[in-house]
């Protein structure tokens, strides 16, 4: 009989409090919460609403004050802190609101960052995987310009780019178009789209601008630290302006 | 991460704030050039001391009347307690041998044609040159005919013959020494200084003519060689000049002697507590430098992980442990300090190649010396810098929380 496949992510009444001496600020209350591979998710929320917080703990970034946290069936509360640096480098990876690129230096040595510290691919693929992820988000031709040579959007698709050199199980963008105009939002938004619809990679969006939270297939809502709305309502917007609601 | 890895991201780092990065090094880059500058002067020093008392042979001793005030202090002057009698007294000894007693001989100038100089005028005999390793290089040195006769016969230093006779052969020719006329009979190879005197300008005349020139009856130094065991003869010496001048001194303690002792022995113990003392204050010179520049680089490098702690926080969100994160600000403190220390080296190196040139135009005889252990001690110390004052700032940087660190403004 064949065993029902474990959800990518599972949190089971998770929690999050942060401590300022012996002041306790809850952040996240029971969260329960399920991820299935190859899902296109947001994460919505006011400001404060715990988004980002949420985001962090199911990154690896950050531990959960309490509740379950299981990352393709494991519990991961017993991880240290070189395990969780292993989780990260191998399994997610993330797109920041403010690029985080390092300054002074190409699109390839920016998208090879993360290849310097995954445990199994040789250096010697280095560049070649690198270039075919910067051919992915479409700048091969930049390659080796410096970051700072870029608009905010190829910044962005830089960014993307190397969220995906690992081949991670699931990317995490974190209002990847807060920074952005309007025509760049929409460009960084298509490749990420075209990352789940072509590759069929799990993206996990974070923003709390709707129009953008609706290139996804499921949007959560977030309020005061509490899940408000898990819905699958939504047909997904395509930018060209051919998606609709259902 | 490998290494390779690591101290390329380091190197790339540094080279982004060149500037900063130069700044950075100078404290180290002042601390190991002073050590190699001040070893490769103490070395050069060294030898300009050795090359003085190299003239005393390592089974030679020279006696000098006189006293011994503390432990390195000595008092000549005005002593007359060394006697042509002691000088036969010691010649008995079985122990010594090559007794060559000398005399001073107050001559303020010596005239050639027109010609004049001012020579230092010794009174000895043959074994003189040969305790002294002063052999002839035109004609010879001092024979026991000249003494017996009491000739008036000169042997002269080199600068006194270039001096006189320029490129003349000074020998047969004769000079005038104060009033009476002699004959040189030999030039001596140059020697250059010794005991801080410059032997080229002596002149030698027999020391039985200096005695009845001078009519002085007692010795300004007798040099004498050991036979077999050298402390031995050292102790014999002692022993018979003291019973002869009636000294009691069973403790051998050379304040109460009216005469000094002086053998390679005590100048190479005299020169090792200066070294000592040269070390000790290097060192100390090697380590204030090194803490103020080790103390710098602290301070850039923390700043380096206050303005970098974004950079931090993505290297950690993309999968750096905190080893790596350390290690890579650790690799460049210690790649600071290296580089530094190079610099140093190189310019310690040139600077004391330079104050060798200017000091030799002064002082022949002080030659460029660099002392290669010191030299990896210098750069050992640098790294040892790099590291004990990397680890704080690199400690700091690894201990950063990604997600604090990504949220850093």
């Amino acid at each position: 009989m064949p065993s029902k496949k474990a959800p990518l992510i599972e949190t089971i009444d998770l929690c999050k409090s942060y401590f300022n001496e012996e002041l306790e600020t809850p952040v996240l209350f029971d969260i329960n919460l399920t991820i299935q591979e190859g899902e296109f998710l947001s994460i919505m929320g006011p400001s404060g609403s715990g988004k980002s917080t949420l985001m962090h703990i199911l990154g690896f970034l950050d531990n959960p004050t309490s509740g379950k946290f299981l990352f393709r069936g494991d519990r991961t509360k017993s991880l240290n802190d070189d395990e969780l640096a292993r989780i990260r480098a191998t399994r997610v990876s993330f797109v920041f609101q403010a690029f985080n690129l390092l300054p002074r230096t190409s699109v390839l040595d920016n998208v090879m960052l993360p290849l310097l510290y995954h445990p199994t691919i040789p250096a010697s693929e280095r560049v070649e995987r690198a270039m075919h992820a910067i051919a992915t988000v479409g700048l091969t031709e930049r390659a080796t310009y410096f970051t700072n040579q870029l608009s905010g959007g190829q910044q962005q698709r830089v960014a993307i780019a190397r969220a995906l050199v690992t081949e991670p199980d699931i990317i995490f963008a974190d209002e990847p178009t807060g920074n952005l105009d309007s025509t760049s939002g929409i460009q960084v938004m298509d490749a990420l789209q075209q990352l789940h619809d072509d590759m069929g990679r799990t993206i996990v969006l974070v923003t709390h601008e709707e129009a953008t939270a609706r290139h996804a297939e499921r949007i959560i809502h977030l309020k005061d630290g509490r899940i408000a709305s898990d819905s699958k309502k939504f047909k997904r917007v395509r930018s060209n302006g051919k998606g609709k609601l259902k | 991460m490998l290494l390779r890895d690591t101290i390329h991201t380091a190197r790339k780092a540094l080279s982004t704030n060149k500037n900063r990065s130069a700044l950075t090094m100078l404290g180290v880059i002042i601390g190991v050039g002073s050590v190699v500058l001040m070893t490769s002067v103490g070395a050069s020093m060294e030898g300009l001391i050795l090359g003085q008392i190299s003239s005393i042979g390592a089974k030679s001793m020279i006696i000098f009347p006189g006293q011994q005030e503390g432990s390195q202090g000595t008092v000549t002057a005005g002593f007359d307690s060394l006697t042509f009698e002691d000088v036969d007294a010691l010649s008995r000894l079985k122990t010594v041998t090559s007794i060559g007693p000398g005399m001073f001989v107050d001559i303020a100038t010596a005239i050639y044609g027109r010609e004049e100089t001012e020579p230092r005028v010794i009174g000895t005999v043959p074994n003189y040159f040969k305790n002294r390793d002063m052999p002839a290089a035109l004609g010879r040195t001092l024979d026991d005919r000249d003494i017996l006769g009491a000739k008036h016969v000169a042997v002269i230093g080199s600068e006194i013959a270039s001096d006189l006779f320029q490129f003349e052969n000074p020998v047969g020719k004769r000079i005038k020494l104060g009033d009476l006329t002699y004959t040189v009979v030999g030039v001596l190879e140059p020697i250059g200084t010794q005991f801080f005197q410059n032997a080229d300008e002596f002149v030698f005349i027999p020391l039985s003519t200096a005695r009845s020139v001078t009519g002085q009856k007692y010795l300004n130094m007798v040099s004498l060689q050991s036979v077999g065991d050298f402390d031995l003869a050292e102790s014999d010496v002692k022993s018979l000049l003291r019973q002869r001048h009636g000294i009691v001194n069973p403790k051998d303690d050379s304040d109460k002697d009216d005469f000094i002792v002086r053998t390679s022995k005590q100048a190479n113990d005299i020169l090792g507590s200066v070294s000592l003392g040269l070390t000790a204050f290097i060192t100390t010179i090697a380590a204030i430098s090194l803490i103020v520049g080790g103390i710098g680089i602290m301070n850039i490098m923390l700043v380096a992980v206050t303005e970098r702690t974004r950079e931090i926080g993505l290297r950690k969100a993309v999968g750096a442990r905190k080893a790596d994160i350390m290690l890579q600000f650790l690799i460049e403190a210690i790649l600071l300090t290296v580089i530094a220390g190079i610099i140093g080296v190189i310019l310690g190196i040139a600077i004391s190649g330079l104050t060798a040139a200017i000091v030799n135009k002064f002082l022949d005889t002080y030659d460029f010396a660099v002392s290669v252990p010191a030299i990896f001690l210098a750069l050992i110390m640098a790294v040892v810098t790099g590291i004990v004052f990397g680890i704080y700032p690199a400690r700091q940087a690894s201990k950063l929380s990604p997600m604090t660190a990504l949220r850093y403004e």
